[in-house]
């Protein structure tokens, strides 16, 4: 039998968990040890959405494309005449917008819809959220590549402002994990929690900029100011204005809040996730 | 002389109850939880070397220690200590993608189990050619058979050399010409590996190859000792359950 050089291994107590209040800091190295993982993960998810579809990737431009076009003409239907790019500020609140709340609902979803594969073998839970995430993030970033033609009609400039675009799409997405991870280990509990949230993943695309932008919103008085502390704001509109070649024009507390909200979501989140996914598997 | 691999101690777990709105108010009010309790204070010690077997009824608590014992179930009760790398052989092909070519999702499957690109790379060719697959290997895997994929996720699977070795039914895959060499091939990882602990209801097998067989009943350790032993005990226990 195998008296070997294993003699020497050590007894290590097995499920013992780092200090919560580190999960920050803990997720980001679980994810860059499973980076190998994380992206395979991505692959299969994107590969099996655009299965068996003729157009294949191309639906990633196409379905934010046609959306974009129905809220155009329900703009102009209501309101009429909306500046020459008006069409374009929604196609970019489409993108932004669907990459918070596809990977929203990926992340909170990510516990209850992976039981089998929990069940099966053990690898840091994180990796469910934010490789659900991480594939949305992929398909965002796929559908940006409409800028392309868009910068060559509406012959908008060729600046370093443009990096805006992938970073504001980022930033989408980083949202939506954090507050993902914050729920995901409770919907384990009571599935009420995902309802929950496709509510406020729909009643959230009216009161955030899609179909209306931040200029808008400051034209129209207090309300719209008010509108302007969602913090889906700062990341929407730092996409338009990087395709316009400028940096975010916004009123500083305004980015300065939504930045450190968005901090501390994910703060939060990953307290939270480290915190409860153990117990959450049980309920499974 | 030989150390110490495995090390459970006191271990207790319960399972919560899906509970309605209706249910959590009245357990609220009269102070009481739902519970299932799957394992209750179990002790075991496993020495490097050995091979354990686990036997028992339908829902004795089998899956569930190796669960507790890899990681994915924290207990409520108690500690578990290990040394060295474990592995959790159970549902071969976990995460198989039905769109991706084999060659990915062997892959896919390996870097679920925990391994690096370069271990994975390193050991493609080997895996392939164990799997039989030919030239499907680079088909999608939704044309396979269930045979195939079962193959292919032992091929995966058994490419690995933990430390510790944990094997959740998965002997006998494929078809009997098959069958026969992946039974081989788990035998040999059960060799190359230095603690083994297999829950299986091959008793024949069992008595072959493990030191030590372990009867749970309910949750319990009912018998700890030689498989003939145990099994006989397991017989005794089935009939009386009648």
């Amino acid at each position: 039998m195998g008296e070997n050089e294993e003699a020497s291994l050590v007894l290590r107590q097995i499920g013992v968990k780092s200090n919560s209040l580190l999960a920050p800091l803990h997720t980001l190295s679980e994810v860059r040890t499973n980076r190998f993982l994380v992206r395979n993960l991505v692959r299969r998810e994107v590969r099996s959405r655009y299965r068996n579809a003729a157009l294949g990737y191309a639906w990633t431009v196409l379905e934010p494309a046609l959306l974009a076009s129905v809220y155009w003409f329900l703009f102009i239907m209501l309101s009429g005449n909306p500046d020459k790019m008006y069409a374009v500020w929604v196609l970019i609140g489409v993108i932004v917008w669907g990459c918070f709340s596809k990977s929203l609902n990926a992340a909170t979803n990510s516990l209850t819809g992976n039981v089998r594969t929990m069940h099966l073998v053990y690898f840091p839970r994180s990796i469910f959220p934010v490789s659900g995430v991480a594939a949305n993030l992929v398909v965002s970033l796929m559908s940006c590549l409409v800028i392309l033609p868009i910068i060559y009609i509406y012959d908008t400039p060729l600046t370093v402002h443009l990096l805006w675009i992938p970073i504001g799409v980022f930033m989408a997405g980083f949202m939506a994990l954090s507050l993902g991870m914050m729920v995901a280990p409770l919907n384990c509990v009571q599935r009420d929690v995902q309802h929950l949230i496709r509510f406020v993943t729909r009643a959230g695309f009216f009161v955030s900029p899609v179909m209306w932008t931040a200029e808008m919103a400051i034209e129209r008085g207090a309300w719209g100011q008010a509108a302007l502390w969602n913090p889906m704001v700062l990341p929407i509109t730092m996409v338009r204005h990087g395709l316009e070649g400028k940096l975010v024009e916004l009123p500083l507390a305004v980015i300065a809040s939504s930045i450190l909200f968005t901090i501390m979501m994910y703060v939060i989140g990953t307290i939270v996730f480290s915190k409860y996914e153990r117990g959450a598997v049980k309920y499974l | 002389m030989t150390a110490t691999s495995i090390k459970v101690e006191g271990i207790t777990l319960h399972f919560p109850k899906q509970r309605n709105i209706f249910a959590i108010i009245s357990d609220f009010f009269r102070k009481k939880e739902r519970k299932f309790t799957a394992l209750s204070n179990i002790d075991l010690e496993i020495k490097q070397g050995e091979v354990v077997g686990i036997i028992g009824r339908n829902g004795s608590g089998k899956s569930t220690l190796l669960r507790v014992i890899s990681g994915i179930y924290p207990p409520n009760k108690g500690e578990v200590h290990a040394a060295g790398d474990i592995s959790l052989l159970a549902g071969l092909g976990t995460g198989f993608s039905a769109h991706q070519t084999g060659r990915e999702n062997a892959l896919l499957y390996g870097s679920i189990l925990g391994h690096s690109e370069k271990e994975m790379r390193a050991k493609l060719d080997e895996i392939i050619e164990f799997s039989e697959l030919g030239s499907f290997i680079d088909e999608p895997l939704r044309t396979y058979s269930a045979g195939m994929k079962a193959r292919l996720g032992l091929a995966v699977a058994s490419a690995i050399k933990p430390n510790i070795l944990l094997i959740d039914e998965v002997l006998g895959v494929g078809d009997p010409n098959f069958k026969e060499k992946s039974k081989k091939r788990i035998l040999g990882m059960v060799k190359g590996a230095s603690t083994v602990v297999i829950v299986s209801h091959s008793f024949g097998l069992m008595t072959d190859i493990c030191d030590r067989v372990i009867l749970l009943q309910k949750g319990k350790v009912v018998h700890d000792g030689a498989p003939q032993e145990s099994i006989k005990k397991y017989y005794e226990l089935e009939g009386g359950g009648k």
